[in-house]
């Protein structure tokens, strides 16, 4: 939510909790539930990848076993409003595709009349909520466990109880409402009865958070002929599209894919609803029919009102279960996923491909945009700008200062500022082909290279950044300062580059630069093991701390190491200037090597 | 005698295998020279910085230089011995 409406929000919900107990207990309610929604969806994601994944595979591959699915859920819980739930939070975890959820949706409608039958044949009610505290308590006691699947199990149950404590919640404070609706007093025949039983049902359903209670009252009220058989059609029809809402109430803490089902359960209730009421008359003959083959009695109104109930939900699935692809087409169209503004190649010009030169040129352009990008990533996951690599003597102190946690999400930027260029000039390259002078083919396979090391330096960060982002907030300053430092580091490395490039430009060395780099690196890598060993050995850190150092600084210098290969591959043009001579004086490993070792030793 | 000195002269001018020799060796005199003033350079902004990170930078890239000029001395030795012979 944004912020200046949260804002808005919390005042507004404080009044409301200071006028009236109810409001409170509703929004108490939707609350517990929501959270239910998110222990669940945590739940779910515990066994991605695992047997909860293999079986609804298997049982949900073809809309046909998905249907199956969503009855045999429905009739066995005995509400068709949390199998959609639960099918929600299974497309939030993506556990499962739309199409499969929409055949669950269907299913699940049918399987939630199997209660008016139990009702009205057996007079029996279950009471779902019963089992909540159960589920809370089992699902706590699985959450202590150290197992990732317990863990999950735990989420489940919790969440599942979250969801029943938070529609009982709810129940309890419609109560106040509940007893406001006399459906003796509405009574009344023709089109307006119906339309006006119907917006009952609808609200009876939302009010009691259950669609089996409304049915409930419904078959009671028609058995004592409190209501007319016409007007209890018609609360039957608003029950069915009242049920929907619940499955609202948790699309607004799902992602798109949740909401995209909620919308179908609603499209499939309220179609199927208006059909009904359209037909009501021809529904009500075809009863009669179905009744009469049955050896139900004529006057035995609750379980012809069983038969309707089960009867138009089957004509809905007869209707609208063929269109389950054109449904996914509208729903996407309806509930479009905003996907974050992703940076665009600038240079791969199909025109280029015409001349081998200007292909290799492009693609070396580009290349250096996603190492503006990548630079910026990098910079950005430490709390810095380029536009801070300029101030030279106080980087230290801006990575020192900064003590404020820094929620840099990784994944998502790779996903805008990477993924789109880099697959664009893996793409533009393959285009290109080989079928010129071996010199061309080279140079494309030492870009494709100098990408692939950006992209490496990128996934190093990440792997980076989770350690250092515990280390501040950590109370071992020592550990939070040797953190720094591998930040520091970095971000100094980063800053040499941009010197290199400088140099390159005013043709200052740059190649004779690059041996200084090089060996900076190992430098600084021998030196970090080495005070890393010297803390644990002094009992400054613990061991635990000291191998993720050492981790961690593993990481530095492979960040390092790709930033300059690929700025070498990008930046450095070997033919121009004094490049030949610098060639002859530049130093190979082993000379680099040895000034590394020669100055550990001074 | 100083004619044939400078049609000797003129000669050796001419010759594109020395003329190019030559010209290495200048540029080879003129980027250690280059060197040389960035080693001073550096040494002065070593003197002046008191960050640990950045002095071990500086101290390799000082180390880095001399070992590029002892280089690159050795080749220009080289290259004028050949000149001599």
């Amino acid at each position: 939510m944004h912020k200046a409406l949260l804002l808005i929000v919390i005042p507004l919900l404080s009044y409301g909790f200071w006028l009236s107990e109810e409001f409170k207990g509703i929004a108490a309610g939707v609350s517990i539930f929501l959270f239910g929604m998110l222990s669940l969806e945590q739940g779910f994601k515990a066994f991605t990848g695992g047997v909860l994944e293999r079986i609804l595979q298997k049982t949900t591959d073809t809309t046909w076993k998905s249907f199956g699915f969503g009855f045999l859920s429905a009739s066995l819980m005995q509400s068709s409003s949390l199998v959609s739930v639960i099918t929600i939070s299974f497309l939030s975890a993506g556990l499962l595709d739309l199409v499969a959820g929409i055949g669950i949706v269907f299913g699940s409608n049918l399987g939630t009349t199997t209660g008016a039958w139990l009702i009205a044949g057996l007079g029996l009610k279950i009471n779902i909520a019963a089992y909540a505290m159960p589920m809370l308590v089992f699902g706590v006691l699985c959450l202590f466990q150290n197992g990732k699947q317990l863990k999950g199990i735990g989420y489940i149950l919790t969440g599942l109880g979250f969801l029943l404590l938070g529609i009982h919640y709810m129940k309890e404070s419609f109560e106040h409402f509940e007893s406001a609706i006399n459906l003796a007093e509405y009574a009344m025949p023709g089109v307006k009865g119906l339309l006006i039983y119907t917006a009952l049902g609808i609200i009876a359903t939302i009010i009691m958070q259950s669609s089996h209670a409304t049915m409930l009252l419904t078959i009671t009220a028609v058995s004592v002929h409190q209501i007319t058989y016409d007007n209890a059609l018609a609360l039957a029809i608003g029950a069915n599209v009242g049920t929907t809402v619940t499955a609202i109430i948790a699309a607004l803490g799902a992602n798109v894919q949740g909401k995209r089902l909620a919308g179908s359960h609603l499209l499939i209730n309220l179609s199927t609803g208006i059909f009904a009421l359209i037909f009501i008359k021809q529904f009500g003959i075809a009863v009669d029919i179905i009744s009469a083959k049955l050896g139900i009695a004529d006057t035995d109104n609750a379980l012809k009102l069983a038969t309707f109930h089960s009867l138009f939900n089957l004509t809905g699935i007869i209707l609208f279960f063929p269109f389950i692809n054109q449904q996914v087409t509208l729903l996407e169209r309806i509930f479009i996923e905003k996907r974050p503004a992703i940076f665009k190649p600038i240079y791969l010009d199909p025109s280029a491909m015409d001349f081998p030169e200007t292909v290799v040129e492009s693609v070396r352009l580009e290349s250096i945009h996603l190492y503006e990008n990548a630079i910026h990533i990098i910079l950005h996951t430490f709390g810095l700008h380029k536009r801070d690599l300029q101030k030279n003597d106080s980087l230290k102190q801006l990575i020192d200062q900064n003590t404020q946690p820094i929620e840099y999400d990784i994944d998502a930027s790779y996903e805008k500022r990477i993924k789109g260029i880099y697959s664009a000039i893996i793409a533009f390259i393959s285009q290109a082909g080989f079928t010129w002078e071996m010199t061309q083919s080279s140079r494309l396979s030492w870009l494709r290279e100098a990408n692939k090391h950006l992209v490496e330096a990128i996934k190093d960060t990440k792997h980076l950044q989770k350690n250092w982002g515990r280390a501040r907030s950590s109370t071992n300053q020592i550990r939070i300062d040797e953190y720094n430092k591998i930040a520091y580091q970095i971000v100094l490395h980063i800053q040499k580059i941009e010197t290199f490039r400088h140099k390159i430009a005013g043709n200052e060395l740059p190649l004779l630069s690059l041996d200084t780099l090089k060996a900076s690196i190992k430098n600084d890598d021998m030196q970090m093991n080495r005070a890393i060993e010297t803390l644990i050995r002094e009992r400054k850190i613990s061991p635990e701390t000291g191998s993720s150092l050492i981790n961690d600084s593993a990481y530095m210098r492979s960040i390092k190491k790709d930033l300059l290969k690929a700025a070498e591959t990008l930046f450095l043009h070997r033919n121009i200037g004094d490049a030949d001579v610098e060639d002859q004086l530049s130093l190979n490993e082993t000379e680099i090597n040895d000034v590394v070792h020669t100055m550990d030793t001074q | 005698m100083k004619i044939e000195k400078l049609l000797h002269k003129l000669q050796a001018f001419f010759d594109t295998e020395k003329h190019k020799k030559r010209q290495h060796i200048e540029e080879l005199k003129r980027i250690l020279l280059k060197l040389k003033k960035k080693e001073r350079k550096i040494t002065y902004i070593l003197q002046q910085t008191d960050d640990d990170c950045l002095t071990k930078h500086y101290q390799t890239e000082l180390e880095i230089i001399r070992v590029q000029r002892k280089k690159g001395i050795e080749v220009l030795q080289q290259l004028n011995e050949r000149k001599k012979n």
